[in-house]
């Protein structure tokens, strides 16, 4: 007598059960992941470099100066003597301080080397030139 | 006597709209989410001169400076002579290669825009140079 095979009906329906695990997990990846822009800043369009680095995060104070030679530390537009006392406290509180140049490409160097002197007196040695990948 | 016909009340909260809210939130931290990784050429300033005079001053020798100068217009002039941009790179690697103590001085015009230093900065990081020091005319 001939064996009877029982058909198994193959299932087409994608399995969904797991498509909420899926969500939670990209969720709290990008909640975690996810920094809130602190400040505004100036508008400023960055000079291009090839031998870029990373900057970490943790270690750098940002100063903005746009090509009307506005400077921002904070948000808060500040002149040039200023700059020694603002970053000799950060750097109080810091000591790996890394003082992070955000310049348009447009502005004259005399200006940053005005910056640069004050940076040297508060002893904020570690300078980083914000640049866009590219030539 | 009518009998009222009791209600089994279900104690649970509803977990069938919790993908929902998880796909909502996941969707709003996609868009929202902005990488914002700082990059740009790093580099170490010399200390102010009141405390370098603490520490013992060093002398360089000029056979181991290089002078970059960049003028008003970005001309870049390598120990008083002026070359194109583009050749700057292969000249700083054959002058650092054939003397390692080689230190560059980037002197940069006052009223030079700063795209310039930057642009030269770069070529000399990028042909290796490790003492670079920068000052303004």
């Amino acid at each position: 007598m001939a064996k009877i095979q029982k058909k198994t009906k193959a299932s087409t329906e994608i399995p969904n059960a797991s498509m909420s695990d899926i969500a939670f997990l990209l969720l709290i990846f990008f909640m975690v992941s996810t920094v809130f822009v602190k400040e505004k800043g100036l508008d400023v369009v960055l000079p291009k470099a090839m031998e870029i680095e990373k900057i970490p995060r943790s270690h750098s104070a940002t100063i903005y100066v746009d090509r009307s030679n506005t400077i921002s530390i904070d948000d808060l537009a500040v002149e040039i003597p200023q700059i020694y006392g603002i970053m000799l406290k950060k750097k109080e509180l810091d000591f790996n301080l890394i003082a992070c140049f955000r310049t348009d490409k447009k502005t004259t160097y005399g200006y940053m080397a005005d910056i640069m002197k004050q940076l040297r007196d508060a002893d904020v040695l570690r300078v980083s030139f914000e640049a866009k990948l590219g030539s | 006597m009518k009998l009222g016909r009791k209600r089994k009340n279900m104690g649970g909260i509803p977990t069938a709209s919790m993908s929902d809210v998880a796909f909502l939130l996941l969707i709003f931290f996609l868009t929202t989410t902005k990488f914002d990784i700082k990059k740009g050429l790093g580099l170490v300033l010399p200390p102010a001169s009141q405390q370098s005079e603490s520490t013992k001053k060093v002398k360089i020798d000029d056979k181991n400076i290089t002078k970059i100068q960049i003028s008003n217009e970005g001309l870049v002039m390598v120990n008083k002579e002026q070359i194109p941009i583009a050749e700057l790179e292969s000249m700083i690697r054959k002058i650092v290669k054939s003397n390692a103590d080689m230190v560059i001085s980037l002197k940069s015009d006052r009223m030079s825009a700063y795209e310039n230093m930057v642009i030269v900065l770069d070529k000399l990081q990028a042909a290796g140079a490790e003492k670079i020091s920068l000052s303004t005319n």
